[in-house]
């Protein structure tokens, strides 16, 4: 009796420690992210938010991808030509890359996705509404034909953030101007995805049928391995929970930490910073369609000599590393980088100022500055903007609203003259909102009309480069927007990860230490 | 006969020394609600980005914040706003709670359906309700007020309700009706001046619960517009901050607390001195 | 009895029928779209109007608000247009959060503060009860987010004793889980606790002073033996109730502490469908609420009419 009390117990203790030893040697290895908050759905074409391009970065993927200098690289594409100066352009795939799904991607694929994000797609028309026709000339061949040339083409299809993402054909097709389903979220990315727990977290797990490019990667483009098993992303819309979460040890990786904490963080040994290499700028929209700044260049210029952006820039990014006072759009380092016009930048003149609006037979009319309270940087900039206008005899009113309001609100001409957002990098001028004459702000004089023109069709970059010169300088002095400046965000990590993404959160090619 | 009603209101303090301590706090916020300008140090609204988080120092008692504002300026002027928010829930809450209870006890037939109209209201949360409203009218301190209020005002007008039924009752209200008095005279005669000790007592509840109420609809970022100092406003701007400026969280949020606590204290201390048939209506919840 | 049950339970049927209608139209009037957060920021009107003839928003209300009920009645609530799910999984996964978070609320609730109320009622007018009852109204007027930032910041951050945020629910981790709802859990008990724990004393005190109190006491039964039999009974049937209600109260008060701690919980949900005007959750889960509300509401009042013939009914 006692002898067989004795294998029962040692039959089950090697037992647990084979189960254990199993358990630990098949264990998946999980990446978890705290992310801003909860995303709308996936659909990246369709939608230019950042939570979902984050998300969606892992799971689709466009023809060409932006490298850590935001330069286009071939991604899906192999190679391309253009012809007909420009107006045709043919784009060969790459062949044996697969979808979730297990079939093969090919021209097909690309076409239906290209017509959908033509007609549907957040950033389509910048590219597709000059098209004229887009058809499958082989297996692996897309044919575009553009009624002009287009010279940043290449640009505007290398991110998924309401751009080009390669669905299948029928998906593509079928889907029209409703976000896909969650069951329809194929794509051919490392990662495809698993599932969505609202509130929780979005999982998405390694795709073994992988087709990766040869070269090195660099930013969003090159090479991606799929290290990490799967990867969850969790909404944690406050920073400071977020912070703690990265600290503690609940999360791997959290996004968008407040400038404030920046200096405590660099040097807390739980945590790694991840600023990111491309600066966001903050953009103040004047109305150009109604209201008391329509038309009235002098009044705006007015505005803009009130104005110290350095205040407001320490106030909503903090420590002097996350913040640049940079007059010209593009920042230092890019090929579009421009002096033109910057002397007005912030010149921080309130009697001049006081002078100015007089001119512009200003007479204290109250001017409605839409801001939202989601984006707190958004309202810091309101707020210390106001008091410098204060100072200088403008009578701003802001009207504080939450993001949905806002994005309503600002699509009626009638209710706002001023409103708060900001941009994201961007790699060519022809993908800045306030160049769209159809984005809010409406800014669509004559010489603008006429320097856009000359941007799209002109293929030479030094041609490119002085309009957009003139173009800056345009902006100056019409000021159809103001920028605030140059601002870095940045990322935690916990200490053990290892080859983190220089252009934000992206997870393959990543591992602990 | 005056004096000695006086006196006996204030026995229930004397008797309770923390009761009169919550009196003084009461007293003290008054005084910085009323003479803000001249207590406070500093201008609330002027902002000076280089002297921004700094720990409370001699320059400045409780610090700075994000923008560069005097913290203890903008805790005295935002008492402005406590009160303001207070007396506003609670005169809309009395305002619109006793007319409905009064009458809905009287004719009941009116009070049958008045009832159900506020039972409907009741079965929603309160914080739900007033996060609907405010989403609905637009964050501004009216709004916020009208919000809030909405919720105690269903439970003023419960209270109000029960209390007339009570009174109906009474022998010598009978008597007078029978009597063939006019139901305003009934009302302003013997009902409203019996409801005035209790609804003392529901009003400082109130005035608590509103403070809190409205610290939680700032802190959602949808009470009061965010350029107004008030309590709740303050703790709402500076939670990211919880680690490197931990003095920002600190004394609004005590303001807060020694405020509502303080309420409660003087509710409690006047409920005692209530006739025992009307504290029942209470219960705890005020 | 039954006739009293059947009449309450119909005006419990038409209060719904009117909070219905009430948040229908409610979440009409709000100003701003999904449409344009769906969306985003660079939207054509050509876009905007053509998603929402999808989604059936451009109907004219009456018929929006009889296709919602006629579907509710058949247990479809809808689909949530931001998590492209139907809104009853939506809400039944929130649920599992909330209702745990309301339990163990609950739990300390009633450790805290059923016993330091029947001290403070049975040592009543010493300093004691003096000191109990202003630490139980000190509590009850601290700003519960207030108190969980703090918690945060000294358990989950300094010490490491819980973790700071997030909820992974009990069927994925095991029920060592729970303690991510200690620290959520503990902020919320806070002000409860401090109400249960007046309610416990005045309604013990209330009771004491009642005739048939009186007449145990002169009888000479020992004091211990008259809280035992008469008193406590008596007085739980009014913190029972209480519960009743602060259950179904911490289910959509608990919003702000769901934030702070980023629980994935039904409050939370409320607000964040709210700032989104995800229209089918906002209708469902608000309706949720209200029925759980009034069906406590029910119960409450059928149990007290059970347990207390006493009771005037209205």
């Amino acid at each position: 009796m006692r002898y067989g009390l004795s294998v029962l117990m040692r039959g089950a203790v090697g037992l647990a420690t084979a189960l254990f030893l199993n358990a630990h040697a098949s264990a998946t290895t999980m990446l978890r992210e705290a992310t801003i908050g909860e995303p709308p759905p996936l659909d990246v074409m369709l939608t230019t938010a950042d939570v979902a391009s984050v998300i969606g970065r892992h799971i689709f993927e466009t023809l060409y991808a932006l490298d850590s200098t935001y330069t286009p690289r071939p991604m899906l594409a192999e190679s391309d030509r253009e012809e007909d100066g420009g107006k045709t352009i043919v784009i060969k795939l790459r062949e044996g890359v697969s979808f979730h799904n297990g079939k093969e991607m090919t021209a097909k694929d690309v076409v239906a996705s290209m017509t959908r994000w033509g007609n549907y797609g957040a950033r389509g028309k910048l590219l597709m509404s000059a098209a004229t026709s887009v058809e499958a000339t082989g297996k692996y061949e897309v044919t575009l034909k553009l009624s002009a040339p287009n010279g940043a083409w290449k640009n505007l299809i290398a991110d998924v953030n309401g751009g080009l993402a390669i669905y299948p054909e029928d998906i593509a097709t079928n889907a029209g101007n409703k976000p896909i389903e969650q069951k329809d979220y194929i794509g051919t990315g490392p990662y495809k995805f698993v599932e969505w727990r609202p509130n929780r977290y979005v999982e998405v797990e390694k795709f073994d049928g992988y087709k990766s490019v040869k070269e090195k990667g660099d930013g969003f483009a090159g090479a991606r391995a799929a290290i990490f098993d799967k990867i969850r992303f969790i909404p944690v819309p406050d920073v400071g929970t977020r912070v703690s979460g990265v600290q503690a040890g609940d999360y791997d990786y959290a996004e968008m930490i407040s400038g404030d904490l920046y200096e405590s963080l660099s040097k807390d040994p739980s945590v790694q910073v991840q600023r990111t290499n491309a600066p966001i700028f903050g953009l103040f929209f004047m109305n150009s369609k109604q209201g008391i700044l329509k038309d009235n260049y002098k009044l705006r210029r007015a505005i803009q000599t009130a104005l110290d952006k350095s205040q407001a820039l320490r106030v909503a990014f903090g420590s002097k590393d996350l913040w640049n006072a940079e007059g010209s759009i593009f920042p230092k380092g890019t090929p579009w980088y421009s002096t033109e016009g910057v002397s007005n930048y912030s010149a921080h003149d309130p009697k001049k100022a006081k002078e100015l609006a007089k001119e512009a037979d200003y007479t204290g009319t109250p001017i409605r500055l839409l801001v939202s309270t989601n984006y707190q940087a958004h309202y810091d900039e309101a707020s210390v903007f106001t008091r410098q206008l204060a100072d200088a005899g403008i009578n701003v009113q802001m009207l504080v609203v939450d993001w949905a309001t806002l994005l309503k609100m600002r699509g009626q001409p009638e209710q706002w003259d001023i409103f708060v957002t900001h941009h994201s990098f961007s790699p060519d001028p022809l993908l800045l909102t306030f160049l769209n004459a159809s984005y809010p702000g409406w800014w669509d004089s004559p010489e603008i009309g006429a320097l856009r023109a000359d941007l799209i069709k002109s293929t030479d970059p030094i041609a490119r480069k002085s309009t957009w010169d003139k173009i800056q300088s345009l902006i100056y002095e019409q000021v159809p927007v103001m920028k605030v400046g140059d601002a870095y965000t940045y990322d935690i990590a916990s200490p053990k990860l290892k080859g983190l993404n220089p252009n934000g959160p992206a997870f393959w090619n990543v591992s602990t230490k | 006969m005056r004096r000695a009603g006086a006196i006996l209101w204030l026995k229930p303090f004397v008797a309770r020394p923390i009761a009169l301590a919550g009196l003084g706090i009461l007293l003290a916020t008054l005084l910085a609600a009323a003479f803000a300008r001249w207590l406070a140090p500093y201008d609330p609204y002027a902002i000076d980005p280089l002297i921004r988080l700094t720990p409370p120092n001699g320059a400045h008692w409780f610090g700075t914040d994000q923008f560069g504002r005097d913290t203890l300026s903008r805790v005295i002027h935002s008492a402005r706003m406590a009160l303001l928010i207070g007396s506003g829930v609670v005169a809309f809450a009395l305002a619109t709670g006793v007319p409905i209870g009064v009458f809905s006890a009287l004719f009941p037939r009116l009070g049958h359906v008045l009832m159900r109209v506020v039972d409907v209201l009741m079965a929603f949360p309160a914080l739900l309700l007033a996060l609907g409203l405010i989403v609905v009218l637009g964050p501004s301190v009216a709004n916020a007020i009208l919000a809030i209020g909405v919720g105690y005002m269903t439970t003023t007008t419960r209270i109000v309700y029960g209390l007339t039924l009570r009174l109906r009752a009474e022998t010598y209200v009978e008597a007078s009706r029978s009597m063939g008095a006019g139901t305003l005279w009934l009302i302003g005669k013997h009902i409203l001046p019996n409801l005035v000790s209790p609804l003392l007592v529901q009003a400082s509840f109130v005035f608590a619960f509103a403070q809190l109420g409205a610290a939680s609809l700032d802190f959602l970022g949808l009470g009061a517009p965010p350029e107004i100092p008030s309590w709740g406003n303050m703790l709402a701007e500076s939670r990211t901050f919880i680690t490197r400026a931990p003095w920002l969280l600190f004394f609004p949020g005590m303001m807060i607390v020694a405020t509502a606590f303080s309420l409660n204290l003087v509710g409690d201390a006047l409920r005692d001195r209530l006739d025992p048939r009307f504290r029942q209506v209470f219960g705890e919840k005020g | 009895m039954w006739t009293y049950a059947l009449k309450r339970a119909g005006t419990t049927a038409v209060t719904l029928l009117a909070a219905s209608v009430l948040i229908f139209a409610f979440i009409h009037i709000i100003p701003g779209d999904p449409i344009y957060v769906l969306l985003g920021d660079t939207a054509t009107p050509d876009q905007i109007d053509a998603l929402r003839h999808q989604l059936g928003l451009d109907q004219p209300i009456i018929l929006q608000y009889l296709t919602w009920v006629g579907h509710v009645l058949e247990g479809d609530l809808g689909r949530s247009i931001f998590f492209q799910a139907p809104v009853l999984s939506v809400i039944a996964d929130g649920a599992e959060t909330s209702v745990l978070l309301a339990t163990m609320t609950m739990i300390w609730v009633t450790i805290i503060g059923v016993p330091i109320g029947m001290v403070a009622a049975v040592r009543h007018g010493t300093w004691l009860d003096q000191g109990l009852s202003g630490a139980a109204m000190l509590m009850a007027s601290v700003p519960t987010f207030w108190v969980g930032l703090y918690l945060i910041l000294v358990f989950a951050a300094w010490l490491g004793w819980f973790p700071s945020s997030g909820y992974p629910s009990i069927f994925e981790g095991g029920i060592v889980n729970l303690r991510y709802l200690v620290l959520p859990s503990l902020t919320l008990a806070a002000p409860n606790a401090a109400l249960i724990l007046r309610l416990t004393r005045a309604s013990m005190l209330d009771v004491s002073r009642e005739d048939y109190v009186r007449t145990a006491r002169a009888k000479g039964i020992r004091p211990w033996q008259v809280v035992r039999r008469h008193i406590l009974r008596n007085a739980l049937l009014t913190v029972v109730s209480a519960f009743g209600f602060t259950f179904a109260a911490l289910l959509s008060e608990a919003v702000v502490t769901e934030t702070v701690f980023a629980l994935p919980g039904i409050g939370r949900l409320v607000v964040q469908s709210i700032l989104r005007r995800d229209y089918p959750v906002i209708q469902g889960v608000i309706l949720v609420i209200v029925v759980v509300y009034l069906l406590i509401n029910l119960l409450v009042d059928l149990s007290y009419r059970l347990l207390d013939p006493r009771v005037e009914l209205q």
